[in-house]
């Protein structure tokens, strides 16, 4: 935080009143951004956090002036070292990209050209612009790509050799190229794996020290804001409503929404860990109580008895191997020899990060790959030989919880429909009855008033909802196991605790077993009895969730415990990173 | 496909009136699309064009002077009050021909158009959803279908069922010109049964003709209307072809027998230009008016078309990143189309 006392000097860029709103045709106008003012300093690293929806991309590409209509700015002013950035002409802007203010975006290492090599992309860039003598070319480049800790060689590569993490950095180097003031990046990890995203992270906490420059950090994470950023500011629905310091932030947090986000946040090593709506489960185990006796938070389960006979899921010593994606390449191991057992009315995680074989494992359960060695039964069932008729019947029993609730639900469709369907396939029933079932599951996953939800398109209902009803259809053929795939990685934090309580009660009213796949070890810790860290297809670690948690033995489940955002923790050895 | 516009009603949208609470009624969507179609410049020209040739074609007699076929008149006369557009070498009025000529075009178009698209259908979607070997002899079929060229291929089977009349000469259309179509609905077929919500249809217990029928082949509307469109045309395209070289009845009113008839009487000659022009601008046109159609139909799936204008592309993407933060946005992927249409613009456009 600077000391100097003229303000006026030391400011780069001052937003004033901003308001962005959205105006498409045939719809009702979106205020996305409500009157928002803020000063950024010099040299400051702010972030800037907010659920979907909040308008906090939208004031992003609204100060780079990257947006475009139907986004329209009705109100307020932006000013950049002095200058209003809304008069700025095409040519103008574009001169202003040199020095000025660049944008680092999510999907930042798709925008890289397949066909040209990372070397030419730099050298459009400086011939853009003319600010690089020609013969200095390979020299700035070789420095840049340096400062995001690549190696120079990547320079003579194709985008499509690089890996994502990688791809995003040389992203970040060419933004870089142009030696902005201002560097805004939009949630520049979000779309990378989670030890990846760690890294990248660091990475532009040590670029933003180096080289001075303002940077703003957008995410919908204010776990990675809290340890990365010193000025947190957080949006709700449009509207700034907290600016702070990230320490003043966290320990004493002035909006109830920022309240609402810090409680979602936890160390899944602590002794104790509660988030709304769970008590920490070894106490409530302890004491015998249920998760719905110890809460009132939603959702409700309609009340039914256990199930008799319920059979366990036996893997073992599965293996799967692909053949090679190129012709000489190694075949790829996606398991290596793991087993293990599913017993009624247990929760499993597998954990790991993606390439870790846990995906695969819930196809091989599920019939949909045959593994290439080992078994895999569900009671007397031989799930690897299942065809047609037993397959289907097999599923009636086995039933999965997809990651994206966006892309599992298909968008013509009505409520009513997509879970009508597997009630007339698998319970025969039909008409009214049929009918009676679906609203029974819709009530079941706290979706009410139930007739007004059947009727609605997937569109019409937010992320947490969709999740939901993909659940709903999980549970009409009343199934004994779940297969829940990153079941909550696509939500926001304050949708997460819903879904995840949802599946905990009916693990616990229902007796359904649960396998859950996830990297989020919190979530992890909150909903599951045994947990499994996988790495390149192979069990690392294993035992009961919290012991494993708090006393993991693994380099690799440390690291994994290493990358969970964890404000509290970043706070207590010394501030920001 | 529509959810990549609709994600813009904010969450938890208060519900909407009773009407819309029923099940989305077909009529809806059909009624949404045309407007989006309307709402195209282009297309707006196309419908505007194809009206007018539609309507011609149903009150042809009406409209025109005398009979299509009524001869008798001045021969080789030029145009005049009582023939606007003069007589042919037979003796016959050339804009009632015209008129008439416009019902063979329309109809060939329509049922070539369907036949062609409903086969196109039904061998892409089971193409693009089988595996292994049947997929295979499928697509071996398809492929035959497809190198093998298809005007000299027509020209064969026509010259081979001499005479057969117009039903001839559209089956022969139809068997020609399906193979593109079901090779464009296959690659959509095959992205689409990688979705989620079709493995989890599976998981719901359904069938595979259900999950063809149900879940991919409603996803996939506005391609194929764009297929039909595409598939008219070059029916339209190859009838007059067809009959300008005498392979189908030349006795029967249309534009390509007026076109037959005129070169065989050497009307360029005898300064008789219009017999050529005429009935030449009408197939353009009919043609022409089917492609523009098709741009609006392009709208209808990859609603980041609409509104026109690269700049509206890019923020449409813009604001469907702001509020679906870690997802990719799983618009449609721009669907191809048959000859006779546009390229786009397909929105990689780089921002940074």
């Amino acid at each position: 935080m600077s000391t100097s006392n003229d303000v006026r000097d030391d400011v780069l860029l001052d937003v004033r009143d901003l308001s962005v709103v959205y105006e498409s045709a045939g719809a009702e106008p979106v205020q996305a951004v409500d009157h928002v003012s803020f000063q950024l300093r010099r040299g400051e690293f702010v972030g800037l956090v907010g659920e979907s929806g909040s308008g906090k991309s939208t004031l992003g590409y609204a100060l780079t002036r990257l947006q475009k209509p139907p986004a329209r700015t009705n109100g307020g002013s932006i000013l950049f070292d002095g200058a209003d950035v809304q008069g700025l002409g095409t040519e103008a802007l574009r001169q202003q990209r040199q020095g000025g203010f660049a944008m680092v975006l999510q999907s930042g290492m798709n925008a890289l050209n397949p066909v040209r090599t990372i070397r030419n992309h730099f050298v459009d860039v400086f011939k853009a612009h003319g600010h690089v003598p020609r013969d200095q070319w390979h020299s700035r480049a070789v420095e840049l790509v340096s400062k995001v800790e690549l190696d120079p060689s990547v320079l003579a590569r194709f985008p499509g050799e690089l890996s994502g993490g990688m791809r995003q950095r040389v992203s970040i180097a060419l933004a870089l190229s142009l030696e902005p003031q201002l560097m805004v990046f939009d949630e520049p990890t979000t779309a990378l794996d989670v030890l990846v995203q760690h890294a990248v992270m660091d990475t532009i906490i040590a670029l933003q020290r180096s080289e001075g420059f303002t940077a703003v950090l957008i995410s919908h994470d204010l776990g990675i804001v809290l340890e990365s950023a010193q000025r947190v500011l957080v949006m709700h629905e449009g509207r700034i409503v907290e600016d702070g310091a990230s320490a003043d932030v966290l320990e004493n947090p002035q909006d109830d929404y920022t309240r609402m986000l810090l409680s979602h946040y936890a160390d899944p090593r602590a002794e104790v860990v509660s988030l709304p709506g769970f008590e920490d489960r070894s106490i409530r185990h302890a004491r015998g109580e249920r998760r719905v006796d110890t809460t009132t938070s939603v959702p409700t389960v309609s009340t039914r008895g256990q199930r008799v006979a319920q059979q366990p899921i036996v893997v073992s010593g599965v293996t799967k191997t692909y053949a090679p994606p190129r012709r000489g390449d190694e075949p790829v191991r996606a398991v290596r020899d793991v087993s293990f057992s599913l017993e009624p009315g247990r929760s499993l995680a597998l954990v790991g990060q993606s390439g870790s074989g846990k995906s695969t494992i819930a196809k091989l359960v599920t019939g949909v790959e045959r593994p290439t060695s080992g078994s895999v039964t569900f009671g007397d069932t031989d799930v690897t030989k299942l065809r047609g008729r037993a397959l289907r019947s097999f599923r009636s029993d086995v039933q999965m919880v997809f990651q994206d609730p966006y892309a599992a639900l298909n968008p013509l469709h009505t409520v009513e429909y997509t879970l009508t369907r597997p009630v007339v396939n698998f319970t025969g029933l039909t008409g009214q009855e049929a009918r009676r079932r679906v609203l029974e599951l819709l009530e079941t996953v706290g979706l009410t008033p139930v007739e007004q939800f059947a009727a609605k398109l997937p569109h019409q209902l937010s992320g947490g909802q969709r999740q939901r009803v993909v659940i709903a259809r999980a549970l009409a053929s009343d199934p004994q196991v779940i297969i829940a795939d990153e079941p909550v990685s696509m939500l926001d934090v304050s949708l997460r605790a819903g879904v995840l309580a949802l599946l905990e009660d009916l693990r616990e009213q229902w007796g359904v077993s649960l396998l859950y796949i996830t990297h989020d070890l919190l979530s992890a810790r909150l909903i599951t009895d045994d947990i499994m860290v996988l790495n390149q297809g192979a069990v690392v670690e294993r035992g009961g969730t919290a012991e494993v948690l708090q006393r993991p033995t693994d380099p690799y489940t440390i690291t994994l415990l290493d990358a969970v955002p964890n404000p509290r923790r970043s706070l207590a050895t010394g501030g920001a990173r | 496909m529509t959810s990549t516009v609709s994600v813009h009603l904010p969450e938890g949208a208060p519900p909407s009136g009773p009407a819309e609470q029923k099940a989305p009624s077909r009529w809806l969507t059909i009624g949404r699309m045309a407007a989006t179609i309307w709402s195209n410049p282009k297309a707006k020209i196309g419908v505007i064009i194809l009206g007018v040739f539609v309507l011609t074609a149903i009150f042809a007699p009406l409209l025109a002077p005398y009979g299509g076929s009524e001869n008798g008149f001045e021969r080789n006369a030029d145009a005049s009050w009582a023939h606007w557009m003069g007589t042919t070498a037979a003796g016959e009025d050339v804009l009632s021909q015209l008129i008439y000529g416009a019902r063979i075009s329309v109809l060939v178009g329509v049922v070539a158009g369907v036949l062609s698209t409903l086969i196109a259908v039904g061998i892409g979607l089971s193409w693009g959803y089988m595996k292994g070997f049947g997929g295979e002899v499928v697509g071996f079929v398809v492929n035959l279908f497809l190198v093998i060229p298809g005007l000299p291929l027509m020209i064969v089977i026509a010259a081979y069922l001499q005479n057969g009349g117009i039903l001839v000469i559209m089956a022969v259309i139809v068997v020609t010109g399906w193979a593109w179509g079901a090779r464009v609905l296959r690659s959509q077929t095959q992205s689409l049964r990688s979705r989620d919500f079709v493995t989890a249809a599976r998981f719901s217990g359904e069938s595979s003709g259900r999950i063809v029928f149900r879940e991919i082949l409603p996803n996939m509307t506005s391609l194929i209307t764009g297929s039909f469109f595409g598939a008219a045309t070059s029916a339209i395209l190859a009838e007059a072809g067809l009959e300008f070289l005498g392979l189908g009845d030349s006795s029967i009113v249309s534009w390509g027998t007026i076109l037959y008839w005129a070169q065989n009487s050497n009307a360029l000659l005898t300064g008789q230009w219009i017999l050529l022009f005429a009935p030449g601008l009408c197939i353009a046109l009919l043609a022409m008016s089917l492609t523009l159609i098709n741009f609006g139909v392009d709208a209808v799936g990859n609603p980041r078309l609409r509104e026109g204008g690269a700049k509206k592309a890019k923020e449409a993407r813009a604001c469907a990143l702001e509020l679906k933060e870690t997802r990719s946005v799983s618009a449609t992927p721009a669907p191809s189309r048959p000859a006779g249409s546009d390229q786009r613009a397909t929105g990689t456009e780089d921002e940074s």
